[in-house]
C-alpha cells in the first residue's frame, strides 16, 4: 500500500539568522582577543576597569566558544537536523526564542564580564541570572530539537544527528552541574563546591565544554557537510558509529588532565591522564574518517576552497587531538601546564578545527541559503590562504613562547639556585613572540574580514523572494516494516510484541538515556569520591576561613580577574617551592568558594604571597606595577586605591558563606564592624610605614588584606598550632 | 555520623571495576553489533542519508524576509 506523501517546508529563515550571528559575534570576539594579546606587549592598551586585560580575557573566550563557535554549530544542526530529519522544525516559535534567547545572552556576557561580574570558572564566568537564562535557552533549543526528531520521517537517525544528541544532552548536565551556587547578590554568587571539589567540578566541566561544545557538535557537522561538498558519502559510517560511542566513552572523564599535580588526589588525576591518551584512538578514526571522505576526490581540493577549509580543519581536529593527550600525560604537563603552550593548544582547535570548519560550512552554504551564487571564489580562496598562514604564525610563536617559557622556570645554575629568580625575567623573553601572535592573529581577522565581506556581497544578490521548495515524503510508519508478527494468546506475547515496538519506536530515546548514562555514570566515579571519601581530602587543623575583609578583598581579586594571569597552587617541584615556597595541600583551600588556583602563570604564582611584601609595596604596586616591579606587564589598578569599600554588602557574603558550610562563628553578627576595624589597622600601619593617610575606606585595604592573608595559615602550623 | 563517614568505610571500590566491567562489555557489544555483516546493507543506505533529503517535486513561490 502507498502511504500518503507529506508536503512539507524547511526553515531557512532561521538558518541564515544564526548564520549572521557566527560571522558578527566571530568578528567581534576575535577583535577582543587581538587587543588583549596586544596589552600582554604594551600594557598601556590597558583603559581604565573596563578594558583591562582580566576583564576582557573572559570576554574573548566566551565570545569566541559560545557566540561564535556556538552559533555556527546551530546555524549548520538547523540546516542538517531538519534535513536529515524530513521535517521542518518542530516550532518556529521555539526557534526564533531559541536565537533571540542566545543573543540576548551574549549581549549580558558582553556587558557584565567587563563590569567585573564573574564566577571566576573558566567558561563558566557568568554570574547566576544568565545562568539560569542559558539552562532556559538550552532546553527551549533542546524542546524544538527534541520535538523535530520524534515528528521525523527518516527512521534512521544519521550519525550526525546522534552527535548533535550528545551535545544537547551533556552540555545541559555540564552547566547545571559547575554551576551550582548561592547567590549573595544580584549579581554575585558564591559556588556550592569549594576547593578541591570546586576544582574538580569544573574542570570536569572545562574539560567537557570543549568535548561537548567544541568537538562533538562541530563532528556532527563535518559528518554532514564534508560528504555533502565532496558529494560522495562518508569513508566508512561504522567507524563514524564507533567514533561517537568510543567519545561518549572516554571523554568525560579527561577532565583531571587539567590538574596534574595539583591538590588534587593523584588517583583522579592518573585515571584522567589514562583516559586522555586512550582518547587519542578514537579522535584519529574519526580525522581519518574525515580525510578518507576525499578518496579519488582529491583533485577538487585543488579549486575548491570550500574542501581545502575543511581539509585543513579535520587536519587541526587531528593535531589538536593527538597533542591533547600527549600534554595529558603527567611529565609532559609538568613543562607546559601554566604557560603559552596551553593557550597554542586551544588555538590549533579553535581556530583550525572551529573556525575552519565554521568557514568551510558557510560558504557551502551561502549560495544554497541566499539562492544565488557565492560572490567571489578568489576572495574565500584569499580568505583561507590569509587564516592558514595567519594560524600558522600564531601557533609557531605562541608554542615557542609556552616552551621558552616553561624551561626558564624550571632552570637552575651551577650552584643549584634558580636561573631566572626573578619572575618578569621570564615573561620578557616572550615579547618577540607575543608580538609575532598578534601578527599571526591579524591575518586571521583580515580573512574573517574578507568573509563578512562575501557573506554580505551574497547575500546582497539575493532574489526579491526566496524560494521554499515544497518536499514530499512519507511519514513514518506506525510499525517497523521487519516487525515479526507474534502469534497471539498469552501475555507475554503481547508484551514481547509491545517491547520490540517501544525498542524502535524509541530508539531516540534509548539513544539518548544511553548517552546519558555513559556520561553520568562516568561523571559519578569520578566525582564522587573526592566529596564524600574523606582521605581525598586531609584537612588541615590551623587553617581558617578568611576574615569579614579578606573576603571582600577576595571578591576584589575575583571582580578584577586576578586570577587569569596569577595561579594559587604551587606544584611539588624543587623549581616551583624554590620560587614559591611550599607546595600547596589540598586542605588549604577547603574555605575557597570558587577555587582559585588559576590555570596561566602570565605573572607569578600568589598562593604564598602573604607576608611576602610590605602593605605600602602593594599599594604602590597596585598604583602602577612597573614603578615597582621594572618592566612589569601587569595593568594598573589605581581605582582601587580610589573606590570606596561597600562595606554593607559583607554581612551577606559573610552569611552565604556561612550557609555553605565555612564556620564562620561571630562574624555572622557583625561582620562589617570586624571588616572596619581589620581596615582600619591596616591603613593605619601603611601610615605609618610612610604611605597616604586615611585609606581605611578603600577597596585597596581589603585587596592587601586577602593577599597578605594567602598562604600564611599553613605556617602557623609549622610554627607550633596557630590560634 | 556523617554521610562522609559512612562512604568511607563503605568500601565501595569495587563498584568502580564492576563499572569498568559492564561498561566494557557494553562496548564490545557496541562494536559486534557494528560490524555485523548482516547489517552492510543498512550501513550503506545510512551512509547516504545526506544525499537523500528529498528532492523538491513543485518549487513554489513564498514570501520571506532576507
Amino acid at each position: 500500500m502507498n502511504a500518503q506523501l507529506d508536503a512539507f517546508t524547511y526553515d531557512d529563515d532561521i538558518v541564515r539568522k544564526f548564520l549572521f550571528a557566527t560571522f558578527v559575534w566571530g568578528l567581534v570576539g576575535m577583535l577582543v582577543g587581538l587587543l588583549i594579546a596586544l596589552q600582554l606587549t604594551y600594557p598601556a592598551l590597558n583603559f581604565g576597569p573596563i578594558l583591562s586585560f582580566g576583564r576582557l580575557r573572559p570576554l574573548h573566550t566566551n565570545a569566541v566558544i559560545f557566540a561564535f563557535a556556538g552559533n555556527a554549530f546551530f546555524t549548520g544542526a538547523y540546516y542538517s537536523s531538519q534535513r536529515l530529519l524530513k521535517a521542518r522544525m518542530f516550532s518556529d516559535t521555539l526557534s526564533r526564542v531559541h536565537f533571540w534567547g542566545w543573543q540576548l545572552i551574549i549581549v549580558a556576557a558582553a556587558l557584565t564580564l567587563p563590569l567585573g561580574f564573574t564566577q571566576a570558572k573558566e567558561y563558566a564566568e557568568l554570574e547566576w541570572p544568565i545562568d539560569i537564562a542559558i539552562a532556559a535557552v538550552w532546553v527551549t533549543f533542546a524542546v524544538n530539537f527534541f520535538g523535530t526528531i520524534a515528528k521525523r520521517r527518516e527512521r534512521h537517525l544519521y550519525v550526525a544527528i546522534w552527535f548533535y544528541i550528545a551535545s544537547v544532552v551533556t552540555v545541559a548536565i555540564l552547566h547545571i552541574f559547575n554551576n551550582l551556587s548561592v547567590p549573595a547578590g544580584p549579581l554575585k554568587s558564591y559556588s556550592i563546591y569549594a576547593g578541591v571539589q570546586d576544582a574538580f567540578m569544573q574542570w570536569w566541566y572545562g574539560h567537557n565544554a570543549v568535548a561537548f561544545f567544541l568537538t562533538t557538535p562541530f563532528l556532527g557537522l563535518m559528518y554532514y557537510f564534508m560528504p555533502k561538498a565532496v558529494d560522495r558519502p562518508v569513508f566508512s559510517y561504522r567507524l563514524s558509529i564507533l567514533h561517537f560511542w568510543t567519545l561518549v566513552f572516554m571523554y568525560i572523564w579527561a577532565g583531571p588532565h587539567h590538574l596534574h599535580y595539583t591538590a588534587l588526589p593523584e588517583w583522579a588525576s592518573t585515571v584522567g591522564m589514562l583516559f586522555s591518551v586512550m582518547l587519542w584512538a578514537p579522535s584519529w578514526g574519526g580525522m581519518v574518517n574525515g580525510l578518507l571522505t576525499l578518496r579519488g576526490a582529491w583533485r577538487k581540493v585543488v579549486d575548491d576552497p570550500i574542501l581545502k577549509f575543511f581539509v585543513v580543519a579535520v587536519t587541526a581536529y587531528g593535531m589538536a587531538t593527538f597533542e591533547g593527550p600527549m600534554l595529558s600525560i603527567k611529565s609532559v604537563n609538568a613543562l607546559t601546564h601554566y604557560t603559552d603552550w596551553i593557550i597554542a593548544h586551544v588555538h590549533t582547535g579553535a581556530l583550525g578545527w572551529n573556525g575552519f570548519l565554521t568557514f568551510g560550512m558557510i560558504y557551502w552554504l551561502l549560495p544554497r541559503l541566499f539562492q544565488t551564487k557565492l560572490h567571489s571564489i578568489k576572495l574565500a580562496e584569499l580568505h583561507f590562504w590569509l587564516a592558514t598562514f595567519g594560524m600558522i604564525l600564531y601557533a609557531a610563536a605562541i608554542y615557542s613562547a609556552g616552551l621558552t617559557q616553561g624551561l626558564m622556570w624550571r632552570a637552575f645554575d651551577d650552584v643549584g639556585r634558580l636561573q631566572f629568580p626573578d619572575f618578569v625575567e621570564t615573561t620578557m623573553r616572550l615579547m618577540p613572540m607575543y608580538l609575532l601572535r598578534a601578527v599571526g592573529g591579524s591575518l586571521y581577522i583580515l580573512g574573517m574580514v574578507l568573509f563578512g565581506y562575501n557573506i554580505f556581497k551574497t547575500w546582497g544578490a539575493r532574489p526579491a523572494t526566496y524560494e521554499e521548495p515544497v518536499i514530499r515524503a512519507a511519514p513514518l510508519a506506525r510499525t517497523f516494516p521487519d516487525t515479526p508478527t507474534v502469534a497471539t494468546g498469552g501475555a507475554w506475547a503481547r508484551f514481547a510484541r509491545a517491547g520490540w515496538h517501544r525498542r524502535w519506536e524509541g530508539l531516540p530515546v534509548t539513544f539518548t538515556v544511553m548517552t546519558a548514562l555513559a556520561v553520568i555514570v562516568a561523571s559519578l566515579f569520578e566525582i564522587i569520591p573526592t566529596f564524600l571519601i574523606k582521605s581525598n581530602v586531609p584537612t588541615i587543623a590551623s587553617v581558617k576561613p578568611y576574615t569579614p575583609l579578606e573576603l571582600a578583598g577576595r571578591d576584589l581579586y575575583i571582580r578584577e580577574g586576578c586570577f587569569n594571569c596569577h595561579s594559587q597552587m604551587i606544584r611539588p617541584f624543587r623549581y616551583e617551592t624554590e620560587r614559591y615556597g611550599e607546595y600547596s595541600k589540598p586542605g588549604e583551600s577547603v574555605y575557597d568558594h570558587p577555587f582559585l588556583w588559576g590555570s596561566r602563570r602570565i605573572g607569578p604564582d600568589l598562593a604564598r604571597v602573604g607576608g611576602k611584601y610590605p602593605d605600602l609595596w602593594h599599594l604602590r604596586h597596585f598604583d602602577n606595577p612597573p614603578q615597582i616591579t621594572a618592566r612589569s606587564i601587569m595593568p594598573p589598578y589605581p581605582w582601587l586605591h580610589k573606590n570606596p569599600l561597600d562595606f554593607a554588602s559583607i554581612q551577606k557574603k559573610v552569611d552565604v558563606m556561612a550557609m555553605l558550610g565555612v564556620p564562620y562563628g561571630d562574624a555572622v553578627a557583625n561582620a562589617p564592624e570586624q571588616a572596619r576595624a581589620q581596615a582600619k589597622q591596616i591603613a593605619a600601619g601603611i601610615a605609618a610605614q610612610g604611605g597616604p593617610a586615611d585609606l581605611a575606606d578603600r577597596e585597596v585595604v581589603a585587596m592587601i588584606a586577602y593577599l597578605q592573608r594567602l598562604g600564611k595559615d599553613i605556617k602557623l602550623a609549622a610554627a607550633g598550632g596557630g590560634q | 555520623m556523617r554521610l562522609t563517614d559512612i562512604m568511607s568505610n563503605a568500601g565501595l571500590s569495587s563498584y568502580a571495576e564492576v563499572a569498568l566491567i559492564l561498561f566494557v562489555l557494553a562496548f564490545i557489544g557496541i562494536v559486534i553489533a557494528t560490524f555485523l555483516p548482516s547489517r552492510k546493507r543498512e550501513m550503506d543506505r545510512a551512509a547516504h542519508l545526506p544525499f537523500d533529503d528529498a528532492a523538491p517535486t513543485s518549487p513554489t513561490q513564498k514570501g520571506d524576509r532576507p
